[in-house]
């Protein structure tokens, strides 16, 4: 069973051999100049008009939230779908009544707005 | 595998170290993304084939993705992040858990090892989860539907008031 | 394999870990990484009993711990953008409003 899991860890070796090759080369041989215009944030040749740090809006951190909880609802369904034809009535029937709930939330937050972006 | 219990272990502690020392918060995200994927490592050790792919699946993947949002929404300045005075509550607080930590160890040491058998090829997979929620556990599972509810319910009421 | 013991120690010093943070940080979402690091911890240990005692009750524990952190980490940094919002700062030191 675990030997499944080797492909896993040759990408995981690979990728942060890369990682770390790439930094280390680009440490070593890159040529180092720095100047003041060189360490400002590229804004399309203009002069920078605001500061890059700052804050952004909270619609983001409201998408990444329900995300948050919708992820784990999918997540809930697929213990269900791996033992479909096992659980058959029963298993739709409980799982219909999870959906259900989770029906109820989607309404209300499309109703109070939480997916509109403007 | 015996030594990939040992560098995933090492792994999971260093960077839970380094989440604790750092001062800024986005290098202490990612190093909790790190200790999160040692974890999900260990966990595939243990056979715990499904809970190691949600922990990958939820905390590295969205759990982090809303802390580090919050972490640019907020975006707090360096003088915000200033450490305080307050070194005597640091002292006792590292402390207690030095404490604590020689407790467990003399703890452990005290006990021998305990090998853990092998188990079958189904432990731990998706299906047997599935059989496990769907029989013993159904009424948490339906619970965890209001759960989700009431957080949204919650979060949005919180998040959206002073957006209207 | 190593044996239970490796697998409660090395839960239990990741534990302690969070468990100092969230004594010594001031940062309030350091503070909540740290518990969220915690309850990673108690995951561990689970799992580790679970594999001990060759059940999968642990593994239905360990969900559900995460869902409920996952619900957590929605509301709590709900909590943490109003605070803000209200307070200008997520230094605990200056929440002091329901101190005595």
């Amino acid at each position: 069973m675990l030997g499944e899991y080797v492909p896993v860890l040759i990408t995981l070796v690979v990728a942060m051999g890369l990682a770390a090759t790439f930094i280390l080369l680009t440490t070593i041989l890159g040529p180092k100049r720095y100047l003041r215009v060189k360490m400002e944030p590229f804004e399309c040749g203009v002069e920078q008009l605001v500061s890059p740090r700052r804050r952004f809006s909270v619609k983001f951190y409201l998408v990444a939230m329900l995300f948050i909880l919708f992820d784990i609802e999918v997540v809930f369904l697929y213990p269900w779908a791996v033992r479909f034809r096992e659980l058959g009535w029963y298993g739709f029937g409980a799982m219909m009544i999870f959906l259900g709930v989770v029906f109820i939330t989607l309404a209300y937050e499309w109703r109070k707005g939480a997916l509109d972006w403007d | 595998m015996q030594q990939l219990f040992y560098v995933f272990g090492s792994l999971a502690v260093a960077s839970g170290l380094l989440m604790v020392l750092q001062r800024n918060p986005i290098t202490a995200a990612m190093n909790l993304v790190v200790t999160m994927f040692s974890l999900a490592a260990l966990f595939v050790l243990l056979s715990a084939h499904f809970i190691a792919v949600i922990q990958l699946l939820v905390y590295a993947g969205a759990i982090m993705v809303l802390f580090i949002f919050v972490i640019m929404l907020l975006n707090l300045q360096d003088d915000e992040l200033r450490p305080r005075g307050r070194n005597f509550i640091h002292l006792v607080s590292v402390a207690v858990v030095l404490f604590a930590m020689a407790q467990l160890w003399q703890l452990l040491s005290r006990t021998p090892a305990i090998p853990l058998a092998p188990v079958d090829e189904a432990y731990g997979t998706t299906g047997e989860m599935g059989m496990l929620l769907f029989s013993d556990y159904l009424f948490p599972f339906e619970i965890v539907s209001i759960l989700i509810l009431a957080a949204i319910v919650g979060a949005v009421v919180l998040a959206k008031r002073r957006l209207d | 394999m190593p044996p239970l013991n490796h697998y409660l120690a090395l839960s239990g010093v990741l534990f302690f870990i969070g468990v100092a943070g969230v004594l010594t940080r001031r940062n309030a979402i350091i503070v909540f990484m740290c518990i969220e690091l915690m309850l990673n911890a108690v995951n561990l240990t689970f799992l580790a009993y679970a594999r001990f005692l060759g059940s999968m009750t642990g593994h239905v524990f360990a969900f559900f711990v995460i869902t409920v952190a996952a619900a957590e980490a929605a509301v709590g940094l709900a909590i943490i953008v109003a605070i803000f919002r209200n307070k200008e700062t997520v230094n605990i030191d200056e929440l002091n409003l329901m101190r005595w």
